[in-house]
């Protein structure tokens, strides 16, 4: 064999590996929330599923708020650059009714069939993939003995030191709703009038209604000592801050947050999105993630050790009062000017 | 006359001259097209659009987002209260500003200079920043309140509500006003107050007659700069309002970010280029009476 | 002919206070220097009164002090009995033309003549008579609606006189008011003034560093200099009795020759010239057109040899070297003379009152 022909096969044995190893390395995009969630989701997550996978590439895309994905979405609508979405429940609805998702079912990943039943949500095509509740924060310095109820916030003794995030947000929304339900009503879809006045009740000792940046170091610096705030990054700051943040789970009860996860129409990572979506779901990761940051899990058969368990809500179940997030957005206007006309103005 | 002529250098005929000058607008009224009517006109186009409660958003027109923004009383408080607070800052600011400004052209040299320092700096933080620096400073174990604490006063309620807001964002809007009206006081020349001083004016009433007409084009323009400011403010409000103050701005914000209905956003953003819209027009019938 | 000029450094400070306005020890001074230093003047009522000097001589600083719109250090000034020295400007009731004419942008020409009625709270009927008059002493009738901008520089300068002399002040200050102005123009207004302050009567200072302007329009002229009052005196007397070296060669044209002074005469040229009270270097001054020439060959003055001819239609000056010193002469042309070569030899006499001698820093 003279010197170009052992070239030229040399040559075209490159070019057929090259296309191979091509054919191999898949990219897929992920839009999820920056920060805390950044963080851990992608040790927990991201990293073992690159490891397990090694031809597919997981780019992390994000963003401050739901919102703002949403926006991204509908401005990619004719040439998507992401393929995998994380965001509330509720502007899934939206996206999904926008048609910019694919519909997530048992044929795109075997694990939804192992989704807890309020894991999958009507007319939205995405699915739960962490489930997060409202709960009661406490600077443990300054406040002695653990809160027993929602109303304490009410406690004079806390007078201009309660950082409640109001609404619009969905957290002064939940609390409506919880106390809503406690006071004695029945149908929250046409009448929170109790909660609304429970609201009334603590108004007069709220610091403020938009603790920023988030409430969590609000209440560890002492700004405000007693309030109210999502499970997971409590329970996450109450590690960091050395014990000085505490949380509660009030007698009233407490709601689910839905975030969930999406497949975005014609993404550029094509079947890739489908295999991280399968692996998102999978009990290994819903696991590692909970065991990370405790958002409860969304599927049954996820093995969650019991220090973590009992850091969700997944043992206190029966105190989560069920709320159709989607149907409620109907009424969140109406609610929305009650809170201004009949909260507000109480409040200081 | 015809060395004049002569000297001047030819004009090139009406035609090419009208073409030289298109030519020299082109980038920028292509930038300006780009850049803010074509963004403009599709909010004004979304502003139309259906949406549903849940934030999904239809290409389909409908008249609903501004028929809710005319019947809702809501929106007219609203439309309301931001004008007179942002009148009411842009005043405050005005006020606070004037004297410093005043002191400033006055001054020269070294002084001057270090002064201008001074004023401008705080542009070089982040509005962010110098919000939460008004946090500790107001709030209710903040300086003021730990000071009035140990004079035995009674501490007040400065922070996360209205009064809050106008403190933050009139320290905020400062160093804009300080700057329009000091490019407001060319006008002024200190031999013109010297001879009202020899007519017999007394200070206060060189400042009233002489001073305060002379330099009312720097303070038109402080006024209409600080407004539009204020107006179109929503970080400060936020953050300083805890919660408590309603302006167009921080329901733009609310309605696009939490509840998702951008073509009430829009339909408010609209609304807030007309107000706009409607302070140029009356800062330019003020200073077309004046000068 | 009598001496109505004070010499430096005399002031009245036996009488008290004789004139209208009286200025006694007026002093400022500033970190460094002294603007003006111990300055004593008076001034009878009605008379027109300038200040005359060079840049930095203090003139300008002086009236402002006047005015009150500098603080003076050290000093007394009382007009009409009052004594204003720590008075505000605004109290002061005096009327002051700047040289930028200052007049207020924003308001009309009426209105800028009527303010000085409007701070003293003149009825309204009648500030517009009053406005109308001072419109009409000035000759803008027709203008009253204009601004200012819409003026040229000299109409400026005259609403600044009208504004000034509508509240009828006690005294009217002028500071270099027709500087800004061009020659033909200043000529015009130089009359016009003057003829404003004799017809109300009204005691004037006059702020110049224009010797033409002062002799030709004042009563008297105050010549300053570096903070110091050299001379006070009428026109007439500042001219053929310059009491210093600065005030003979600052007003009117003179020659300026050096000499050397011993026991009270000084040797200038094979001449001795009377030099009481003085010993070492002087200065000898005299003015070109008191000098009269005539050929060598006569005998009389002092001999020289012409340097330079120079003939400009009005005048025909020689520059004649004596004794290594070129001294001018100026000659009244009137048609027919010979204009003498240079190198011929001539004689110099002048008349003894028209010869001033002054001592020389070394």
């Amino acid at each position: 064999m003279n010197l170009s022909t052992k070239l030229t096969i040399a040559a075209l044995l490159m070019s057929g590996v090259s296309t191979q190893v091509l054919a191999q390395q898949q990219t897929v995009t992920v839009m999820a929330y920056a920060g805390l969630f950044q963080e851990r989701y992608t040790k927990a997550v991201v990293e073992p599923f690159m490891k397990a996978n090694p031809g597919i590439k997981v780019e992390y895309f994000p963003m401050p708020n739901s919102a703002q994905m949403l926006g991204t979405l509908r401005a990619q609508k004719a040439a998507p650059q992401a393929d995998v979405v994380i965001m509330d429940v509720s502007v899934s609805k939206a996206a999904t009714d926008e048609k910019l998702f694919n519909k997530i079912d048992e044929k795109v990943s075997k694990n939804v069939a192992d989704l807890y039943p309020n894991a999958r949500i009507a007319d939205v095509d995405g699915v739960a993939v962490t489930f997060d509740n409202l709960v009661m924060l406490y600077n443990g310095d300054a406040v002695k003995d653990a809160p027993k109820s929602w109303m304490d916030l009410a406690k004079p003794e806390y007078k201009g030191k309660v950082a409640i995030p109001g609404m619009p947000d969905i957290q002064g929304l939940s609390l409506v709703l919880i106390m809503d339900k406690a006071r004695g009503g029945t149908n929250y879809l046409q009448n929170v009038d109790k909660g609304i006045a429970a609201l009334g009740e603590i108004a007069p000792s709220v610091q403020t209604w938009e603790p920023k940046p988030e409430v969590y170091p609000v209440i560890i610096s002492g700004q405000a000592v007693i309030g109210a705030g999502w499970n997971a990054r409590a329970q996450v700051n109450a590690d960091t801050s050395g014990g000085k943040l505490k949380t509660a789970l009030p007698q009233e009860g407490s709601v689910f947050q839905i975030n969930t996860i999406n497949y975005v129409a014609n993404g550029p990572g094509k079947d890739a999105g489908a295999k991280f979506i399968d692996y998102a779901l999978s009990p290994e990761a819903q696991k590692a993630f909970t065991e990370s940051m405790f958002y409860a899990p969304t599927n049954a058969k996820a093995q969650i050790s019991e220090a973590a368990i009992a850091r969700t809500a997944v043992k206190s179940m029966d105190k989560v009062i069920p709320v159709d997030w989607i149907a409620l957005a109907k009424v969140r206007d109406p609610i929305m000017e009650q809170w201004r006309r009949k909260v507000i103005p109480l409040s200081r | 006359m015809s060395a004049a002529t002569a000297i001047a250098p030819a004009l090139p005929p009406r035609r090419s001259r009208l073409g030289l000058i298109v030519a020299l607008l082109a980038p920028i009224a292509l930038i300006n097209a780009i850049g803010f009517l074509a963004p403009v006109l599709n909010l004004a186009r979304m502003s139309f659009y259906e949406v549903e409660p849940t934030g999904a958003m239809r290409e389909v027109y409908t008249l609903a987002t501004w028929a809710k923004l005319v019947t809702d009383s809501f929106y007219a408080e609203l439309i309301v209260n931001s004008v007179s607070v942002s009148l009411g800052i842009t005043l405050l600011t005005l006020v606070c500003s004037y004297p410093i400004a005043l002191y400033l052209h006055r001054s020269s040299g070294t002084w001057k200079t270090i002064l201008l320092v001074l004023v401008i700096s705080p542009l070089l933080t982040s509005a962010v920043v110098r919000t939460y620096g008004w946090i500790a400073i107001l709030s209710d174990s903040g300086l003021v309140n730990n000071a009035l604490g140990a004079l035995g006063l009674p501490p007040q309620r400065m922070m996360f509500n209205l009064t809050g807001v106008t403190i933050g964002l009139t320290e905020i809007l400062m160093p804009y006003m300080i700057l329009a009206l000091l490019a407001g006081f060319g006008r002024l020349d200190p031999r013109i107050e010297e001879a009202a001083s020899t007519l017999g004016a007394p200070p206060f009433t060189i400042f009233r007659r002489i001073i305060l007409p002379l330099t009312v084009p720097g303070i038109a323009l402080g006024c209409l700069l600080c407004f539009v400011l204020a107006v179109s403010s929503f970080i400060t409000p936020k953050l300083l309002g805890g919660g408590r103050v309603f302006l167009l701005a921080t329901e733009i914000y609310d309605q696009a970010i939490v509840t998702l209905n951008w073509p009430l956003a829009a339909t408010l953003s609209i609304l807030v280029l007309v107000i706009f819209g409607g302070a140029l027009v009356l800062y330019t019938r003020a200073l077309r009476a004046i000068l | 002919m009598t001496d109505q000029s004070t010499a430096p450094g005399q002031g009245l400070n036996g009488a008290a206070g004789e004139g209208f306005l009286s200025i006694r020890g007026l002093t400022k001074r500033y970190a460094g220097f002294t603007a003006v230093d111990n300055f004593d003047l008076e001034v009878p009522k009605g008379e027109l009164v300038a200040f005359l000097g060079p840049s930095g001589c203090g003139k300008t600083t002086s009236l402002r002090m006047i005015a009150g719109l500098v603080p003076a250090t050290a000093g007394r000034i009382v007009v009409g009995g009052q004594d204003l020295t720590t008075v505000e400007t605004h109290r002061r009731d005096m009327g002051l033309v700047f040289q930028s004419y200052a007049l207020f942008p924003h308001m009309s020409i009426a209105r800028n003549v009527a303010f000085g009625l409007e701070m003293r709270k003149v009825p309204k009927d009648e500030i517009t008579r009053r406005v109308k008059e001072a419109i009409a002493l000035v000759h803008l009738t027709g203008k009253e609606e204009h601004k200012p901008a819409q003026l040229s520089g000299g109409q400026q300068q005259r609403v600044a006189l009208a504004r000034a002399l509508v509240i009828r002040p006690s005294i009217l200050l002028l500071d270099e008011p027709l500087s800004n102005l061009d020659a033909k123009l200043r000529d015009e207004m130089r009359n016009e003034i003057r003829d404003i302050q004799k017809s109300l009567g009204i005691t004037a200072i006059f702020v110049t560093h224009d010797q033409g302007e002062a002799l030709t329009m004042c009563d008297k002229v105050v010549v300053m200099n570096e903070g110091r009052l050299e001379q006070v005196g009428t026109p007439v007397d500042l001219y053929e009795r310059p009491k210093t070296a600065f005030v003979a060669s600052f007003v009117g044209r003179t020659n300026r020759l050096k000499a050397v002074a011993k026991d009270g005469a000084a040797e200038f040229a094979g001449q001795r010239v009377p030099a009481a009270g003085l010993s070492g270097p002087v200065e000898v001054m005299i003015r070109p057109h008191r000098i009269a020439l005539s050929p060598a060959a006569s005998g009389e003055g002092i001999a020289g040899t012409i340097a330079r001819a120079i003939f400009s239609g009005d005048i025909l000056q020689y520059d004649v070297d004596v004794g290594g010193q070129i001294v001018s002469v100026e000659l009244a042309t009137r048609g027919g003379e010979t204009v003498l070569a240079p190198g011929t030899q001539v004689s110099l006499s002048w008349r003894p009152q028209d010869i001033f001698v002054y001592g020389a820093a070394a």
